[in-house]
């Protein structure tokens, strides 16, 4: 066993932090705020595009088409875990999961997935509100969820 | 640094994502923290290409690529660039960690991991953190990154420690003798100072 060298560094990022100047947290926050707003539109469109191509292969059922159901299920938690779009981004979260699952496990299964991309378009088509009506559809994915990872 | 102040005007800052739509939205919340540069790159060997030519200050990166992803990346960099652009802060985000990958992200020395949802507010907090980080650089065979004990309470329980700071689990037998009695209690007697 290798004995651990240790260094005590000082980062250039550290250094030119500790300069006086720069802005307030509250102002960069609202500036950085502001310009992700410009992206939400064709952010959306590009997850709903993802969504439709979830479906189409709920659809047609492709053989080994599980790395293209993570891909898509990732890119809707990738795009929308810029935006607080709540019961969206926990529901292709959790399809993301499962479907990571089931590949490990060599026990791949259509109906959760299938359960998964109709709560997402139901969540789409409501406008990623957050609501009684959507945390009952996030509590019912959990629900299977855990039995597809039993 | 004042505590309500962020200053990123002399920081260049690498910006790595391969879905488009998020580098630009990852540029768009830099440009709002009033970073001096930032250079996007669609992929880690196109990153890698960029830190041999020169330093930057920052790097944030999210990818998957098989050829290269975000953990395969910072290994590269903490091993195989000198010092002191091995030391650079890396902020790993990710959206979902697959388990193959959970461990991976603790052992391959970034920074920091973040998890989606990624709001401006959680980036700021933890840029904030990195430029108060105090952990020292550590380098071992199995491992080449800032400390991952947050809070340092010596090696893990009925491990040998591998640090030289670190005390040895063992306690040997006395190797000087036992104090006198009055000596205890002369150290324990509250005596007048004179100043």
């Amino acid at each position: 066993m290798t004995e651990a060298v240790t260094t005590k560094i000082q980062t250039s990022l550290a250094q030119q932090m500790a300069q006086p100047g720069g802005r307030t947290l509250s102002d960069v926050e609202r500036r950085a705020n502001e310009r992700l707003g410009h992206h939400r539109a064709e952010v959306m469109a590009e997850i709903e595009a993802a969504v439709a191509g979830l479906e189409a292969l709920c659809a047609a059922r492709p053989e080994a088409s599980a790395a293209e159901v993570y891909r898509l299920a990732s890119r809707v938690v990738d795009l929308a875990g810029f935006f607080d779009t709540g019961p969206l981004f926990d529901a292709g979260y959790s399809l993301a999961d499962v479907a990571d699952r089931m590949t490990s496990a060599d026990a791949w299964d259509w109906p959760p997935v299938q359960v998964h991309v109709q709560a997402l378009r139901l969540i789409l088509n409501a406008g990623c509100e957050r609501d009684a009506a959507t945390d009952q559809l996030l509590t019912g994915l959990k629900a299977v969820a855990m039995k597809a990872r039993a | 640094m004042a505590d309500d102040r962020i200053n990123l005007e002399q920081s260049t800052v690498l910006l790595v994502d391969d879905t488009p739509q998020a580098l630009d939205m990852l540029g768009s919340i830099f440009q709002g923290f009033g970073v001096k540069e930032q250079i996007k790159r669609p992929s880690a060997v196109e990153a890698v290409k960029v830190l041999q030519k020169r330093p930057v200050d920052l790097i944030v990166i999210d990818c998957g690529d098989p050829e290269m992803d975000g953990y395969a990346f910072t290994r590269w960099l903490r091993r195989e660039t000198p010092a002191p652009m091995r030391y650079t802060p890396v902020i790993l985000v990710t959206g979902h960690a697959s388990q193959s990958k959970v461990q991976e992200g603790r052992d391959c020395g970034v920074s920091f991991v973040i998890t989606k949802p990624l709001t401006p507010a959680v980036l700021l907090k933890r840029i904030l953190w990195l430029a108060r980080d105090e952990r020292e650089f550590v380098e071992c065979e199995t491992y080449v990154g800032p400390d991952r004990r947050v809070r340092n309470f010596g090696p893990p329980v009925g491990m040998a420690g591998r640090r030289k700071g670190d005390l040895s689990a063992h306690i040997g037998h006395a190797v000087e003798e036992n104090m006198d009695q009055a000596d205890i209690d002369m150290l324990l007697k509250p005596q007048r100072v004179t100043l």
